[in-house]
């Protein structure tokens, strides 16, 4: 395991743009309709329950990662087939959002430029950071926070001078009742992007002062799912319904649509600015945890070696995993979230935290 | 990178050792001891420097025997040594018969420091400095004493890093005044000055100084081991000091930081930094620096903070102008068309119909072109370098625009980031930026802002990755202090800026007492809410 | 390592020399398409007249600039609009570039039938701007419209968006509406899209010469014109002048108009300029029926008085405000007649009955139009007269005297 030493403030600032990263982009909660926020902030809160999962492994294992204590908790074997297995979902995670965000730009701005070669280059600022360790993008999180919320503000405040906000949008609240809402939830939110803090485990043994790890995710979720929910709000009030619906990506749709003193419209490039952020960090983190997962479990003393060939693994399969849009779409609302995301965010970890209770009142009540 | 640094590293060590024999020949003889006969060391010093004719030779009698001053004409002040034979050794003098040689200390005291020496090396030292050697017959030892005076420049305002309300003196190429005009600001016992020399040649005097309790003991003994590591033959700048001893060659961005003024060196070392006084060169080196270092001019402290404030927003403005203005152009115009408005869109687009180079090579050569009317304005006589502003002004912002080759709105961005360029108050780091806006350049022309945003990401990453002296580069932001936010973007008010830069000074962190917030005096209020009553 | 950062540095000076074939473009090689003028073609569905700007024309301070036209129109047809966009490419030496659209015209001939074929090309390009003007080139064709030249403004199409703005903000009798708008419009089960209709007056012929600018007095001119109305996409007729500012107001567009009352027997005697206006409109029910509340609050100065009357007495004032409420009224009351006369909820009265019962909505939704027509719409005014301008008494009183 590197060496490396975050504070809790940069804890929180990671969780908070990895969480949002790409989850502010596409329409989250879009089958939830108008309440899509609704199902945003049910998300939110089944997603801080299930961080405490996460919070209680942790707290038995403090000082080891995911993968190392999954092998400590079920057994040598068991457990290293179990930590490969997350390896490649986290991979399959980063090349996911990878894919997410080579669509976005091939699809609105760079309508002829090969995907290939946009991913190519953001994987490749990506491979630096890690090759700079988690330190550095902990501080280059801290940076770009700031920017983003720069950003968020300038945006906002443009959105409301443009007056494109109607709240009357918004109603009716619940008018087909709970059921798509918490279909939404159970399908999409909850998963994504809350269950996905599971990639966290892995960097949680980095904070220096363990007993902030708490205050630190738990801040991050709700900050991040607040802000996405006020971000559906916005869309839904400034789109309609039914816009929101149809858009890939609601927010460059609503930003398209500022337009303030003849001069200050098509900001697509803020949009752009955005996804850059977001999307870098989302897919570092997923990255990271990958390429810290694989170092641990086979040993690697230099993890710094399996940046670049986990990257070019990321950056084919991102390529690779859909032959179109739709497809990608698809594949992450129907197999992903059942037979990925909720198997190793939720099904997993709770095993884990139940083998994990017994094995420790074993060995606390064996010496006694 | 890498891969250039390691042949670079293996070229270094194949020659280290046949370079390092050269170098140690003529620096130092060996250690024998001095004659007892004068004139055998006469001949010894004719020898070894090569009857060089910058060696003066003065023959003396003095208290019935006979010997030599050595000195260095031009180092050693003539008019000294001369006033000394003429009033001091008198004819009576000559003639007396005691121990000559206790006898010549005590006479020669009121020159200067006086050390008696016994072996070459020292005698070596001693001239090459503009010390005086005496020699006296039928002694085997010397003496050597302090009679430097040679030709300084006097103290004058900076030429490079100017202030509007800061005080006007800057450093000189001499040592010692430099020195001088430090412990002149800072009257403490704490100042210390340690000195060592560098170069196995020219044996360069280094003072370090910093403020003892208030610099961190880790840094300078950091700085002494790198101090220590360095060999080479000579140390003709403090640039080169700079570069030998910095955390990482790779990268455009200055980590280490210098300057001509004595204020800002002053501050530096109240923050706990670690000064470095190169003998030969007027400016100072300090260490750690950090990024946002090189964005305070030393007129932020002298204005008041609001205004100081908004003149570093504007200068960081102008960093990311510099840094991207040519870039932006060219995703602009070649990529985002949407994103420029109507008007302005179909304006550029008709002063471009009949340019007939791509945005890009247009760009490319107004700024290569620029640089180097740059590179000359510099470089040529103060005469010339008028009559080159001049035709270089004519030649882009004219005649260029005219014959058609470049648009008026590429001049436009040119100048905008030349000046823009020229903000930065600390020029190694403009220099950065000028070198990191041909990249940009690039990244635009592949992808346009989604190129310069990765730009600009690559940056932020390797700016988070710089560390000075074990202290984060982007220290304040990033890692993120609320302590320490007083001096970086926002200039607090001197009285609200309490505390000294984290890592930097460790332990004794705080600078100013108690309610040190300026008003009207209290007592004046209550008498006039009395008087009223 | 070192051989993946020889690869990376490999891939990155390899990256410029593929560049020509994305996305880069130079302004130089791209043709601004400001206006798109879609027209029922002969043989094919669409004939498509794209209006190009000619920059070197447009901008002055260039040497030689301003000479020539400021647009050229340029026509192709096609089953698509992209066929026909496509198409074009075969007469225009440039790219196509739709960033900069501000404006689509559509002929009557098209509105009326096969209008919704081509706002999805309008939808999907991410390079065409859904905040782009949409109005409707009223009996002339859309060709004729895109056209035309005009001498105030070099380029016609902010002229033409500048005028339906500063009519919107003026005079409340046509509104601005984009593509986005439309589309919502046609959506929406509880609201019918509008548009504005666009007339060229004068010598049609001479509207596309350059002579047409020479003169102070052009020979033809472009002039707002009306509200369409639509139902279920398809252009169902017009309602204008009063009528057209009646619907409007009711949108809750209105930012400034005038409004002329009767004064002691003689027309159109006080004009009243107003300055601030504001249109709540809520729902209730009556017997499981939705009944509408139009509520407008107003306030204005007096901007003319042609008659003798005591404007400083605040009891006059009072009247005044009564009977400007009246015509207000009347004006609105008319507007819902027209658009209940067209069966077709352009105010968006469906959408606001959905917002209070979305059950009762459910059972609505289906014949919504007919149930529209039979609504029962309340109006009320609320009209105050701030101030009379810089003189109390009009010379009228003293004349008389």
């Amino acid at each position: 395991m590197e060496k490396a030493k975050i504070n809790a403030s940069q804890l929180f600032v990671l969780v908070v743009l990895y969480e949002m990263g790409s989850a502010i982009l596409v329409g989250m909660g879009a089958g939830a309709g108008q309440d899509a926020w609704i199902s945003i902030l049910l998300g939110m809160t089944a997603g801080v329950l299930l961080f405490f999962v996460y919070y209680c492994l942790f707290l038995y294992y403090p000082d080891l990662p995911f993968t190392s204590y999954i092998q400590k908790i079920t057994g040598k074997w068991i457990g290293r087939l179990i930590a490969i297995l997350y390896i490649v979902y986290f991979i399959y995670g980063a090349s996911r959002i990878l894919r997410d965000f080579g669509e976005l730009l091939t699809t609105t701005i760079y309508t002829s430029t090969p995907l290939f070669v946009i991913n190519t280059l953001m994987i490749l600022t990506i491979v630096y950071a890690i090759h700079k360790g988690f330190e550095v993008i902990a501080r280059v999180g801290e940076i770009y926070f700031a920017v983003i919320y720069i950003l968020a503000i300038g945006g906002f405040s443009l959105i409301l001078f443009s007056g494109l906000i109607h709240f009357e949008n918004i109603l009716p609240i619940l008018e087909n009742g709970w059921k798509p809402v918490i279909k939404t939830f159970l399908r999409e939110t909850f998963t994504f992007p809350f269950g996905e803090m599971i990639v966290f485990t892995m960097v949680l043994p980095f904070l220096n002062e363990p007993k902030k790890v708490k205050m630190a995710c738990i801040g991050g979720i709700l900050l991040s799912g607040i802000n996405i929910a006020i971000t559906a709000v916005i869309n839904i009030a400034s789109l309609g319904t039914d816009l929101f619906v149809r858009s890939n990506f609601p927010l460059l749709t609503t930003i398209g649509k500022i337009q303030l003193a003849n001069f200050i419209e098509r900001l697509d490039v803020l949009f752009m600015l955005y996804l850059v952020i977001g999307g870098f960090f989302k897919i570092a983190i997923y990255y990271y945890a990958a390429v810290a997962g694989a170092a641990d479990i086979f040993n690697f003393k230099n993890q710094r070696k399996l940046g670049f060939p986990i990257g070019v693994l990321v950056l084919f399969s991102s390529v690779t995993i859909a032959s179109s849009y739709a497809e990608h779409i698809r594949e992450g609302l129907d197999v992903v979230t059942i037979y990925l995301h909720w198997p190793f965010q939720i099904i997993i970890p709770c095993m884990l935290l139940i083998l994990a209770f017994f094995r420790n009142r074993k060995k606390k009540s064996s010496p006694s | 990178m890498s891969i250039l640094s390691n042949i670079l590293k293996k070229k270094q060590k194949k020659r280290q050792n046949d370079n390092f024999r050269q170098m140690q020949d003529p620096g130092k003889p060996d250690e024998l001891p001095i004659h007892r006969d004068y004139k055998d060391n006469i001949a010894r010093i004719k020898e070894e420097y090569g009857n060089s004719t910058d060696i003066s030779y003065r023959e003396f009698k003095f208290c019935g025997s006979r010997g030599i001053a050595v000195y260095i004409d031009g180092l050693a002040s003539n008019t000294l040594i001369s006033d000394f034979f003429m009033e001091t050794v008198t004819e009576e003098v000559r003639e007396m018969v005691t121990d000559s040689f206790q006898q010549m200390i005590d006479f020669t005291a009121g020159l200067g420091n006086v050390e008696s020496i016994t072996n070459w090396n020292e005698v070596h030292d001693a001239i090459l400095v503009g010390n005086t050697v005496f020699f006296l017959d039928g002694f085997q030892k010397a003496l050597s004493v302090e009679t430097k005076g040679w030709e300084k420049r006097a103290i004058s305002e900076p030429s490079t890093q100017l202030s509007i309300q800061g005080p006007k003196d800057s450093f000189t190429e001499t040592l010692r005044t430099n020195t001088a005009q430090i412990r002149r600001r800072i009257k403490s016992p704490n100042l210390w000055i340690e000195s060592m020399k560098l170069g196995t040649v020219t044996q360069t005097d280094i003072a370090i100084m910093y403020i003892k309790g208030i610099a961190n003991e880790k840094i300078i003994g950091e700085v002494k081991e790198r101090l220590n590591r360095i060999n080479i033959d000579g140390v003709q700048a403090s640039g080169f000091l700079e570069q030998l001893f910095e955390d990482q060659t790779w990268t455009p961005f200055p980590t280490t930081h210098h300057s001509e003024r004595p204020d800002v060196i002053t501050s530096h070392l109240l923050e706990g930094r670690i000064a470095l006084v190169v003998d030969g060169t007027p400016f100072v080196v300090t260490v750690p620096a950090l990024f946002i270092q090189f964005f305070q001019a030393p007129d932020d402290y002298y204005a008041r903070f609001d205004i100081s404030t908004s003149i570093r927003l504007l200068r960081i403005l102008a960093f990311f102008i510099a840094l991207i203005g040519p870039a932006a152009y060219i995703a602009g115009t070649t990529f985002h068309q949407e994103m420029i408005p109507t008007t302005m869109a179909i304006a550029i687009a008709a002063q471009r119909e009949n340019v007939p180079f791509p945005a890009f090579f247009e760009a490319l050569i107004m700024e290569v072109t620029f640089e180097i009317l740059r590179e000359a304005g510099l470089r040529l006589p103060r005469a010339v370098g008028q009559a080159v502003s001049i035709v270089g002004a004519l030649v882009i912002g004219q005649a260029a625009v005219q014959a058609g080759f470049v648009s008026p709105v590429m001049v436009i961005v040119v100048s905008i980031t030349a000046i823009a360029n020229f903000s930065t108050p600390v020029f190694t780091m403009a220099i950065a930026a000028r070198l990191i806006r041909f990249i940009m350049m690039g990244l635009a022309t592949i992808l346009g802002f989604y190129g310069i945003m990765l730009g600009i990401m690559f940056m932020t990453i390797h700016l988070c990755s710089l560390r000075s002296f074990g202290v984060p580069y982007m220290m304040p932001i990033a890692p993120f202090n609320i302590r320490n936010q007083q001096d970086v973007f926002i200039r607090f008010p001197i009285w609200a800026m309490k505390n000294r830069p984290m890592f930097i000074s460790k332990g004794n962190v705080v600078r100013t007492g108690e309610n040190q917030k300026p008003g009207p005096p209290k007592q004046d209020e209550d008498q006039s809410s009395q008087g009223d009553s | 390592m070192k051989r993946y950062l020889l690869l990376t540095i490999y891939v990155f000076f390899l990256l410029p020399s593929l560049t020509a074939c994305w996305n880069q473009k130079e302004l130089t090689d791209l043709a601004f398409v400001m206006a798109i003028g879609i027209d029922k073609g002969k043989n094919q569905k669409f004939d498509v007249s794209w209006q190009l700007v000619n920059p070197g024309n447009v901008s002055s301070g260039q040497t030689g600039g301003g000479q020539g036209l400021p647009i050229a129109v340029y026509k192709s047809s096609g089953d698509t609009i992209t066929e026909a966009a496509r198409r074009a490419t075969k007469k225009i030496s440039r790219r196509l570039y739709y960033a900069h659209t501000n404006l689509v015209v559509i002929s009557e001939g098209v509105a009326k039938t096969d209008l919704l074929d081509i706002v999805d090309a309008l939808d999907r390009d991410p390079e065409f701007r859904t905040t782009t003007e949409m109005v409707i080139a009223r009996g002339t064709s859309a060709e004729n419209l895109v056209s035309a030249l005009t001498n105030l403004d070099k380029l016609p199409v902010s002229k033409i968006t500048k005028e339906i703005k500063s009519t919107q903000n003026m005079l409340g009798e046509n509104m601005s509406v984009n593509v986005d708008d439309f589309i919502s419009g046609i959506i929406s089960s509880g609201k019918e899209p509008i548009l504005n209709g666009y007339l060229l007056m004068g010598k049609k012929e001479q509207a596309q010469k350059a002579e047409n600018l020479q003169s102070t007095k052009s020979d033809a001119y472009l002039e707002a014109n009306g509200l369409a109305i639509f139902k279920n996409g398809k252009l169902k007729g017009w309602i204008e002048n009063n009528n057209a500012r009646g619907a409007i107001w009711i949108l809750n567009k209105v930012k400034s108009t005038d409004i002329n009352v009767e004064w002691n027997g003689k027309k159109d005697a006080i004009s009243m300029a107003s300055i601030r206006t504001k249109t709540k409109v809520s729902v209730n029910f009556k017997n499981g029926k939705p009944v509408i509340h139009i509520r407008i609050e107003d306030e204005g100065w007096i901007s003319e008085a042609n008659t003798a009357i005591d404007l400083t007495n605040p009891k006059v004032i009072e009247k005044l405000d009564k009977l400007v409420e009246k015509e207000i009224k009347r004006q609105i009351v008319n507007a819902v007649k027209a658009a209940q006369k067209k069966k077709s909820d352009i105010f968006g009265f469906g959408e606001r009955v959905h917002r209070a019962d979305p059950k009762l909505w459910n059972k609505l939704k289906r014949n919504w139009n007919e149930q529209f027509a039979r609504l029962e719409v309340n109006v009320e005014v609320d009209s105050y007269i701030r101030r009379e301008g810089i003189r109390t008494i009009p010379f009228w009183s003293t004349m008389n005297k």
